[in-house]
């Protein structure tokens, strides 16, 4: 793969190239402010980049904007947007476009290096890596929701991991269950929430988290 | 015949008032006239001394009821509250040698050290010479313009007790100009009132910097107190984490040979202790100064704490702006204090922020629908809330009827808009 780093803290970038490096794939540039970000996200097409939300010149969230304008003249264009704190307010704002390809993890998810790369190699193909703590409080600001409200508490967990960006498979060993019996809860699940099916797994995550984003 | 009624109301009201108005302006002059009298009546051209003596003493010692009562009819007839600005006297303190220390200086007694403070405070207090100054002009503004009734009066009382025809009609007119004059002849005393017995510019300036003194004072403790929480808290918290850290790495290299097992599972807990202090130092950070706020300013701040908040919060913002940061830190834990006051303390279930500005400032408004019965106590979360908004000039209004709903609105004047 093709990726673009984008991190304005040396240490980091640098681990985190070397880090992409080990597994094989390619980092095609590096960026370390928000302008910069812009032109290489828009020059380079990357099949995935790595963008962190507070950026030079002015250390707010240059990043993140760089990111979204990047992604608003290349729709769909996959993104990784690191942090030191997750935010639901941005999470929205990311998924906003129902795009999918879009993931959004804490910085110390580069601990577990294996899960890191996953999550990458997942936000490349058109799937979502949430920070299980974003996840977990949109799911429960929508708890008000009505149709929300009618999932057992199985059926939310199994939501929740979900809209992490997990496959059945994943789940089902999360939760010490089978796959079947985990696709029998993602059909009831859907069924509830009145979301048709679809085989494939990023749009009914995508779904989901669309869903959850209405007011 | 109705109207007329009332007219005659208000014209015996407004006779009695002006006779109060009179009889208050007078004393001083009353006290003046009396001591002229009196020197007339000894006769001796060195005796005026003594009579001009008293009368001094008399004036000093009558301004201040004198402007009190003044003061006190003013804010009975009109809702005109006149603030009276007096400065306060300091609290006497015995010092460990026995003495007494009431500010200016030692005495041997508690009661020397108060009377003496008292005749200090009086005498350096500006307004005890606006009220000196008041006693001169009252009379010949609103006890003049008041006495006009009064005369009135009189010249009807003299007027029909001559036979003559000039002196009837002299009577007639000083009735009508007493009737017609009633109602009116006393609001003078409003407006000067207002003019020379209100707080002047010195005073002014002298309250205000008791106030910034106070302020100060508190800024000071709370920013020791934060620093100090903040210390701990690293000191407990990432610092000791790092330790463990250090130690479990440099017994990873011990191990690193010997039980490549044990050093596997030592790394993994070291891990463990980097994310967990990452989580503690998140906290800490979003409690100093929260990202979002620095990231995008307060309405975004805001959205963030709504969406987080437990309540069904919603924020309506009509404008964009970015403030000066410590007024956009004070708002911004002034909503978060708020809205966790409803969802802890009220009940509430919902909540609805609104950031609005006026012609002086930004205005937030914090509306909930919980059991109500808020309000500022000493030493409670919203009377410091009002203390760090008053650093900025800034109001905090509280409405909230037991039973709720409760209304607050935060105001913060700013030029920076």
């Amino acid at each position: 793969m093709r990726i673009v780093v984008a991190e304005d803290l040396y240490l980091l970038r640098d681990g985190m190239v070397r880090l992409i490096e080990a597994y094989g794939h390619q980092v095609v540039a590096t960026a370390t402010t928000g302008p910069e970000t812009l032109d290489a996200l828009l020059r380079w097409r990357p099949d995935v980049s790595i963008v962190d939300v507070r950026m030079p010149p002015t250390q707010s969230d240059e990043g993140l904007r760089a990111a979204l304008a990047a992604r608003s003249e290349l729709p769909g264009l996959p993104l990784l947007i690191l942090s030191q704190h997750v935010e639901q307010l941005y999470a929205r704002e990311l998924l906003a476009d129902g795009a999918g390809g879009i993931g959004y993890l804490l910085k110390e998810s580069v601990f577990d290096a294996d899960q890191f790369i996953d999550a990458l190699e997942r936000v490349a193909r058109g799937g979502t890596a949430m920070d299980p703590a974003v996840v977990a409080k949109l799911l429960s600001s929508g708890s008000s929701n009505r149709r929300l409200a009618r999932l057992t508490e199985r059926e939310h967990s199994v939501l929740g991991l979900m809209a992490e960006g997990l496959s059945n498979q994943a789940i089902g060993q999360r939760l010490f269950l089978s796959q079947g019996a985990i696709s029998k809860y993602t059909t009831t699940i859907f069924g509830k929430l009145g979301i048709t099916d679809d085989d494939s797994n990023n749009r009914r995550v995508l779904a989901v988290l669309t869903y959850l984003n209405e007011p | 015949m109705r109207q007329s009624v009332s007219w005659m109301a208000s014209a015996c009201v407004g006779f009695v008032r002006a006779c109060a108005v009179v009889v208050v302006t007078m004393l001083v002059p009353a006290v003046w006239a009396a001591a002229v009298a009196l020197a007339i009546w000894w006769g001796n051209p060195w005796t005026w001394i003594v009579p001009f003596v008293w009368a001094c003493i008399g004036t000093f010692i009558l301004s201040r009821p004198v402007c009190r009562m003044f003061r006190l009819l003013v804010a009975k007839w009109t809702d005109t509250v006149i603030p009276p600005g007096y400065r306060e006297a300091g609290p006497v303190v015995r010092m460990s040698t026995g003495y007494w220390w009431n500010g200016y200086s030692y005495e041997r007694t508690r009661r020397d050290a108060l009377q003496d403070q008292r005749m200090r405070t009086w005498w350096r207090d500006p307004a005890t010479w606006r009220d000196l100054r008041f006693t001169g002009i009252a009379p010949v503004t609103a006890g003049v313009i008041a006495s006009i009734p009064l005369a009135g009066v009189a010249a009807a009382v003299f007027g029909f007790s001559q036979p003559a025809l000039t002196s009837r009609l002299i009577g007639l007119l000083g009735l009508v100009v007493a009737v017609a004059g009633a109602p009116y002849a006393w609001r003078s005393a409003e407006p000067v009132a207002v003019r020379f017995l209100g707080a002047s510019p010195a005073m002014m300036l002298a309250e205000r910097v008791d106030e910034l003194t106070a302020q100060r004072a508190d800024t000071t403790v709370a920013q020791a107190a934060e620093i100090r929480r903040i210390e701990r808290d690293l000191h407990d918290g990432a610092q000791a984490r790092l330790v463990a850290l250090g130690l479990s790495l440099a017994t990873v290299e011990k191990l690193m040979e010997a039980d490549p097992d044990q050093a596997k599972a030592l790394l993994r807990e070291a891990r463990a202790g980097a994310t967990t202090s990452l989580t503690e130092l998140r906290e800490l950070v979003k409690g100093i100064n929260p990202p979002v706020l620095s990231e995008r300013g307060l309405i975004d701040a805001v959205r963030a704490l709504a969406l987080d908040s437990p309540l069904e919060a919603t924020v309506s913002a009509d404008v964009r702006l970015r403030l000066d940061p410590p007024i956009e830190s004070a708002l911004y834990f002034g909503v978060a204090e708020l809205v966790t006051n409803a969802a802890k303390h009220a009940h509430a279930t919902r909540a609805l922020i609104s950031i609005t500005r006026d012609d002086t400032g930004i205005v937030v408004d914090v509306e909930d629908d919980g059991r109500g019965g808020a309000g500022a106590r000493a030493g409670g979360g919203l009377a410091g809330l009002r203390r760090r908004l008053a650093v900025f000039d800034g109001t905090l209004e509280i409405t909230s009827p037991a039973g709720g709903p409760t209304r607050v609105r935060m105001a913060v004047p700013c030029e920076s808009l």
